[in-house]
């Protein structure tokens, strides 16, 4: 046995490999963390946002297990707002646009100061292995690292090539090369590799920007911050504008549109539906006569704009003409052009649900690598990833989240599930039990596991525990106080039917909200009022209570399809009585439960009957001959 | 012998058939020497199974084999038979497609709060919920029918002593085709019969004797032709037209009956009589709630043709019209169809009370699972494809 430089090697700076490398320390195993640039650790190289829609909530579950993410862009956050608040609170979403610079510095010292992490510059080029198992990387500058696992998170640099018109630069982001070597190894070890494509608009400097013409989009008070362990304090908000593209624009764009990579078949691999180009949306929805273009700061310190919405790989002499038929930019100068960059990933039905490759022992996936996008999706998947590869060296069972307990669980789910027809991205309506996966809830399902894996401060941890039981204490106390309905003041008229209502009912009445009903309530105010937080958690609790409760049957048929444990060397291949097509599908994804198989797509109930029938078969046999 | 590759077999097995000469002997030989082989006979359904194991057909036609090899006449044999070509399948897939797009919309407004989408006008949704709804009741509705179908319509005769329920019971089966010979019934409170009335599998039960038995107890004879009655889509009450007081009686008869509307009166031994009130016969439906009322003669068959064309037109106004429509005719349809119905109703009230969009959501979900168990299909990611394929979105 060679020796041991150190517990993990992480393979990519970037918001997976950062999350990996900070869990991994938390359970005290040291790492290497392998990239090429160790000042730009976290970079946000496409929009400089976190949160939104489905991804504030892995933000929040990564923070309830210890991750960085949510501490990082409330440090670094220039603009706050709170999506959806005229919605259910399983659907608000935080959403924050960041200083970009001051992110990826927070980021990069967070990670430098951690005496567990050794940043190493250098590009990975190969995977060490013996006996199909990860033993550690090498170099391209020819060094040798060894460890007990390695985690790739390599981002768009895996094979990376950016488009811009007609030029094609070998890159795996503006200005910084590629990794391909590495590529080869994969492949060489026998994996998949498969390519997808993302892509980026141009920006723009700020001064050059009549923002006179666009609306204004500020950011709300009191800030809602991500982490749950932010001190509440004062940023001064920068806000962002939102203009629209016009019939120009359109006329521009479809007269060039063959020169776009994407249409004269220069790039063949797909992108994702819900970030198009601006050609894209052009083209397929040629009806609509404008579309919508945010304009985000990039920061306190630079002049630089991000027109989200207008991502694109046209030639940079189109990109100057066409933005500048927007509404406000008639006068814009672009700073950097947008691309197309299109890069390697490894088809996630190689990778189990603890993220560890199927072929490899010891080699984990993390991030776009599997087929995700986005910096949330990365952070959930690095962490897990970490957690999985520290559990492993200490021959422990591996951390798997459930569909039902975490959008992170989801997220792995799907990916394990289906085959990958476009970078994916997080979205809630994803989560078939959505209510239950809330922000607001994301330590209660998670601090659990979190605590128990050591990636928490015990006094976070205690802390918790006793919010906990304060919402209890609180939802009981107003189930018990029963007022009659002539001191509602016609409050809810249309809801109550009876002479007397609890305070816990008239909660669930639409519209109601803690403060109507504080005057009922025995509190005056000051003294021993429950604190913000906990009437937020009581209130939504209660808010949801009967919905989760009309759920929970749903969720156990869930639970039993899950516990029916597909053995790990189910002979799929050879199964009779089965679809040709469930067949090759059962042997690609083999998966690990009835339920986990009923989710692979194109399977159908009578599928699922006839393997259910094989694996009881099949736990027959092998335990006759276990009795032999 | 024939051979069916995997690929054109019903199973979507390897199939052998095996032709012989007939007679019973040459069989059982047959059989004796393949059982030898490790072959076993198939167990009841098995092979279609197989068949709905290997995908070669979707759940609503497996059941739909069950119902064909039930059928008992032409009516359930299209009934089943349309099941099996997958027209239900195809119809529920339809009025899945406009579910999930009415599921895609809400989902863009949640997941989408920013974009400029014209979705979710609370109208709009409440329009097309609202058509779905009605969809789904319709198909629902035709169980009855479908039951009808399946387990044949039932008559009920009913009547004084003596008035001649047993003599219109014995006309009745032997005017028409009996479907299953009839076993003596002299043991017995009541007597069923199955004919076959235009193609309809039509069930006679005589409750003869329920009241005058002798040693019965009076009120559980009573209560057992109540059920009968209860249970029947259609009776016939018979009076004796040849009482100076039938009319008196007959109200007084059928006072108690709850539901008059599917009774009809027949008005046995007008041979008896040399004359009778026409006109009293014609009324007698309109001032007692009955559906209709007839004058007939058991003895010389006067009358019955009449009868006969009236039952015709009761049980095929109760009849769809199976050339162009679906009939639900299993109850683990009609089961699901109904729990859809329950969560789109709900999701129908969420909308109309604006309640936040994720609550509509789950109940819009929870409909869509129930009838994908009738089709056992399973779906992924079809929500997210409606929506992308449907709106410009993403920034």
């Amino acid at each position: 046995m060679k020796q041991i430089d150190f517990d993990i090697i992480v393979v990519g700076g970037g918001h997976a490999g950062v999350e990996a490398v900070l869990a991994a320390s938390r359970m005290g195993k040291t790492s290497a963390l392998v990239t090429m640039d160790g000042t730009k650790l976290a970079l946000m190289s496409c929009n400089p946002a976190i949160g939104g829609l489905g991804k504030s909530h892995i933000v929040k579950e990564i923070d309830a297990l210890g991750g960085l993410m949510g501490k990082a862009i409330d440090a670094t956050g220039i603009q706050f707002r709170k999506l959806n608040l005229s919605r259910g609170p399983a659907v608000w979403a935080t959403r924050a646009q960041a200083d970009r610079i001051a992110y990826t510095d927070y980021v990069s010292k967070f990670v430098a100061d951690d005496p567990n992490v050794t940043v190493i510059e250098a590009t990975a080029a190969a995977i060490l292995t013996v006996a199909d198992k990860a033993i550690g990387i090498a170099t391209e500058d020819g060094r040798k690292i060894y460890s007990k696992a390695v985690i790739l998170c390599t981002g768009t640099f895996l094979g990376g090539l950016i488009h811009i018109g007609e030029t094609k630069i070998p890159s795996g982001r503006r200005g910084e090369k590629a990794a391909y070597d590495l590529s080869e190894s994969l492949k060489s070890l026998g994996f998949e590799v498969g390519r997808l494509k993302t892509g980026t608009p141009p920006r723009i400097d700020g001064k050059s920007i009549d923002y006179s013409r666009c609306e204004l989009q500020p950011g709300i008070e009191p800030i809602p911050f991500f982490s749950y362990a932010t001190k509440p304090y004062h940023i001064e908000q920068i806000p962002c504008h939102l203009t629209y593209t016009t019939a120009q624009t359109k006329d521009i764009i479809l007269r060039n549109l063959l020169r776009s990579p994407m249409f004269s078949g220069q790039i063949h691999s797909i992108g994702p539906r819900y970030c198009p180009s601006i050609e894209d949306k052009i083209n397929r929805f040629s009806e609509k006569p404008r579309h919508q273009i945010f304009l985000e700061p990039e920061g306190n310190g630079t002049d630089e704009v991000y027109p989200n919405g207008f991502s694109t790989s046209l030639p940079e002499d189109v990109q100057r003409e066409s933005i500048r038929t927007v509404i406000g930019l008639e006068e814009a100068v672009i700073t950097k052009p947008g691309y197309a960059i299109e890069y390697d990933y490894c088809p996630a039905y190689q990778i189990r649900a603890s993220l560890e490759t199927k072929k490899i022992e010891g080699l984990y996936f993390a991030g776009q690598i599997n087929g995700t996008s986005g910096y949330e999706e990365a952070g959930g998947q690095g962490l897990v990833a970490a957690v999985n590869a520290c559990l492993k060296t200490d021959h422990k069972p591996p951390l798997i989240l459930s569909r039902a307990e975490s959008y992170i669980g989801v997220m792995i789910d799907d990916l394990i599930t289906h085959s990958t027809t476009e970078p994916y991205r997080m979205f809630t309506s994803r989560a078939e039990y959505r209510l239950r996966l809330r922000e607001d809830n994301a330590r209660d399902r998670l601090f659990g596991y979190a605590h128990q894996l050591g990636l928490i401060p015990e006094k976070d941890y205690n802390e918790f525990i006793q919010l906990q039981k304060n919402t209890r204490d609180e939802i009981k106390r107003l189930r018990k106080i029963i007022v009659p309905v002539s001191r509602l003041d016609g409050m809810a008229e249309h809801f109550v039917k009876k002479d007397h209502i609890s305070l816990a009912d008239l909660l669930k009445v639409p519209g109601i909200t803690y403060s109507d009903i504080a005057h009922l309530n025995g509190h005056d105010g000051n003294r021993g009022d429950p604190d913000i937080q906990v009437i937020e958690r009581t209130s939504i609790r209660i808010k949801y209570e009967g919905y989760i409760k009309k759920q929970e049957r749903e969720v156990e048929r869930f639970q039993r399809m899950e516990n029916e444990i597909i053995p790990e060397d189910m002979p799929f291949e050879s199964l009779t009585g089965l679809r040709n097509e469930a067949r090759e599908k059962f042997a690609r994804f083999r998966p690990t439960s009835i339920g986990q198989a009923g989710r692979i797509e194109g399977v159908t109930t009578g599928d699922l009957a006839a393997l259910s029938i094989h694996v009881k078969k099949f736990r027959a046999l092998d335990s006759a001959g276990d009795n032999q | 012998m024939v051979g069916m590759p995997r690929g054109q077999s019903y199973t979507g097995q390897n199939q052998a058939e095996i032709f012989c000469h007939g007679g019973q002997f040459v069989l059982k030989r047959i059989l004796d020497e393949i059982y030898k082989h490790k072959v076993r006979p198939a167990e009841p359904g098995e092979f279609t199974k197989r068949a709905f194991l290997a995908g070669k057909i979707d759940l609503a036609r497996a059941e739909a084999v069950a119902d064909l090899i039930a059928s008992k006449t032409e009516y359930s044999y299209s009934a089943a038979r349309n099941n099996l070509l997958g027209r239900m399948s195809e119809y529920i897939l339809v009025i899945r497609k406009a579910a999930v797009e009415l599921l895609a919309e809400i989902e863009a407004s949640i997941d989408y709060p920013e974009e400029e989408i014209e979705t979710a006008e609370q109208e709009r949704l409440l329009d097309s919920i609202d058509d779905i709804i009605s969809r789904v009741r319709e198909l629902a509705d035709s169980y009855q029918a479908g039951q009808i179908i399946k387990e044949g319509y039932r008559i009920a005769i009913a009547g004084r002593p003596n008035a001649g329920k047993s003599s219109l019971f014995n006309l009745l089966l032997n005017q028409n085709r009996a479907i299953v010979a009839a076993t003596p019934g002299t043991t017995r409170d009541y007597l069923t019969e199955w004919i076959d009335l235009d193609g309809i599998a039509v069930s006679i039960t005589d409750t003869a004797g329920l009241r005058s038995r002798a040693g019965q107890v009076e009120k559980a004879g009573q209560i057992s032709a109540m059920n009968i009655i209860n249970d029947s889509d259609l009776v016939i009450w018979i009076a004796d037209i040849s009482r100076k007081r039938w009319q008196l009686e007959l109200a007084g008869d059928i006072e108690d009956l709850p539901d008059r509307s599917k009774v009809v009166a027949a008005l046995n031994k007008i041979d008896k009589v040399e004359s009778y009130d026409r006109k009293a016969v014609t009324i007698t439906p309109d001032i007692s709630g009955l559906s209709g009322c007839i004058a007939i003669s058991c003895k010389t068959g006067e009358g019955f043709k009449s009868l006969r064309k009236m039952l015709a037109r009761r049980i095929n106004n109760n009849m769809p019209d199976l050339t162009d429509r679906l009939v639900v005719t299993s109850a683990r349809h009609k089961q699901k169809l109904d729990n859809f119905l329950a969560s789109f109703r709900l999701a129908e009230k969420s909308i109309a009370q604006s309640e936040s969009p994720e609550l509509t959501a789950l109940e819009l979900r929870r409909g869509i699972n129930e009838i994908d168990e009738i089709t056992g299909r399973v779906y992924n990611d079809e929500i997210l494809e409606n929506i992308f394929s449907r709106f410009c979105i993403g920034k």
